[in-house]
């Protein structure tokens, strides 16, 4: 069996919070370094849309990790400015420093929404909201992303791991076992990260994983893996319950004659694809 | 790190802390002074995103007294420095900032504030 192999399974709802703890936070902690060592290329998608943010705007990167997306283009340093948020302290003590700067980062969880409402030009999300164990806490943390973007002009990224793999990446992922009803989109798996001995030295890492003289440590890190359409039928879900529709600027002049108190508040799906075994959904607020 | 530029976008989130939970206030803390590149276009564009007091008041409570109470409607050099400074090169390394509504903590470690709440919190 190769040690790409992934292990179906399935998320406990009991307690989703301390399941993370044992699935995904814990383990952050414990594999920081290496893991950090194997994240410095930017996605393709990521790239562009990052490339694409104006002068003067400021972002949230939700699940920040070590910081790569903190970064921009030598020539693009400071002219706009992206707020690290993650789970894990060893993370961020790396992220505070990504590429060789001061980077702004906070400890706190994408279950939390510790900013003005609206106050973020962009906000992204990337290989993070994977890690929650149910469709509840997946929606919520959504739900935070929105909140804390601007209603007239907030755009977002959101990028997460789908069923569909990449041939390179060799993971072979376990057909669902049985499908249920539309809560049950998806694949929850278990997914092994294999420490190379020379970060597997310290303390905590030796004490947290299984590891024996001669073997790797091994880590089994929890994930929901995304089929076609299920992100981004989560997110118009999650703008929903913010009385928020889906719409498109460009579609709609004068559909709507009544007189408005408040101006009703939209999201555009700009783009919904897959990329390298993940799928993503990029979507823009606007309000009429 | 916490400088005032992310100290302007957060607020409490305990729950049911809804109202006047923004700005948090700076408690015991230790100030790192750090030159950090200016770049007037990204000043110039932000500034309507700023919540101009909450800023004024904090650069206070960090020792800093140079921004107007008003925001001048002309964007001029002097201004954007003061601005630069005040917004990106005041780093707070410990200590802690307050919620003004619900009193909550929230510790400042290593420049890094813990904005994790404990389960009854959220
Ligand atoms: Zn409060």
């Amino acid at each position: 069996m190769s040690t790409k192999a992934v292990i179906p399974t399935s998320a406990s709802s009991d307690s989703p919070a301390s399941y993370e703890e044992t699935y995904v936070h814990t383990i952050y902690e414990s594999i920081a370094h290496h893991f950090s060592s194997t994240r410095y290329k930017p996605w393709p998608v990521v790239a562009a849309f990052l490339a694409s943010i104006p002068a003067g705007h400021i972002g949230l990167d939700a699940g920040c990790g070590n910081g790569k997306y903190l970064m921009a283009p030598q020539e693009r340093e400071g002219v706009y400015w992206t707020i690290g948020l993650d789970r894990s302290v060893r993370l961020l003590d790396i992220a505070k420093l990504a590429g060789g700067r001061s980077r702004e980062c906070v400890l706190a969880d994408v279950l939390d929404n510790p900013w003005r409402n609206g106050a973020f030009d962009f906000a992204i999300s990337i290989a993070t909201i994977h890690h929650l164990s149910t469709r509840e806490r997946r929606k919520n943390s959504i739900q935070n992303l929105l909140n804390c973007l601007s209603p007239s002009h907030g755009r977002g990224l959101i990028y997460v791991w789908s069923v569909r793999q990449d041939e390179l990446s060799k993971r072979s992922i376990p057909s669902p076992v049985e499908k249920t009803n539309s809560e049950h989109r998806g694949q929850d798996v278990l997914v092994p990260w294999v420490m190379t001995n020379s970060f597997a030295s310290q303390k905590l890492e030796k004490m947290q994983s299984r590891e024996t003289e001669d073997s790797p440590a091994i880590f089994n890190r929890y994930y929901h893996l995304f089929e076609e359409g299920e992100l981004r039928d989560l997110v118009i879900a999650a703008a929903q319950e913010l009385d928020t529709d889906e719409g498109s600027p460009a579609s709609e002049e004068g559909s709507s004659r009544c007189i408005q108190i408040r101006p009703k508040k939209y999201i555009e799906i700009i783009r919904d694809g897959w990329e390298r075994s993940n799928c993503y959904v990029e979507f823009r607020l606007y309000q009429k | 790190m916490v400088r005032l530029i992310t100290h302007n976008l957060l607020s409490c989130h305990v729950k049911g802390c809804t109202r006047n939970n923004f700005p948090l206030r700076f408690q015991d803390v230790k100030v790192e002074l750090r030159e950090a590149e200016f770049n007037a276009e990204f000043l110039r564009n932000f500034v309507p995103r700023i919540e101009w007091k909450a800023l004024v008041d904090a650069g206070k409570e960090l020792g800093d007294t140079s921004l107007p109470e008003e925001l001048p409607e002309m964007l001029g050099d002097e201004f954007l420095k003061k601005l630069h400074h005040v917004l990106l090169e005041i780093h707070v390394e410990e200590g802690a900032m307050v919620c003004p509504n619900c009193g909550h903590v929230y510790k400042i470690m290593s420049g890094i504030p813990n904005m994790l709440l404990t389960e009854s919190e959220i």
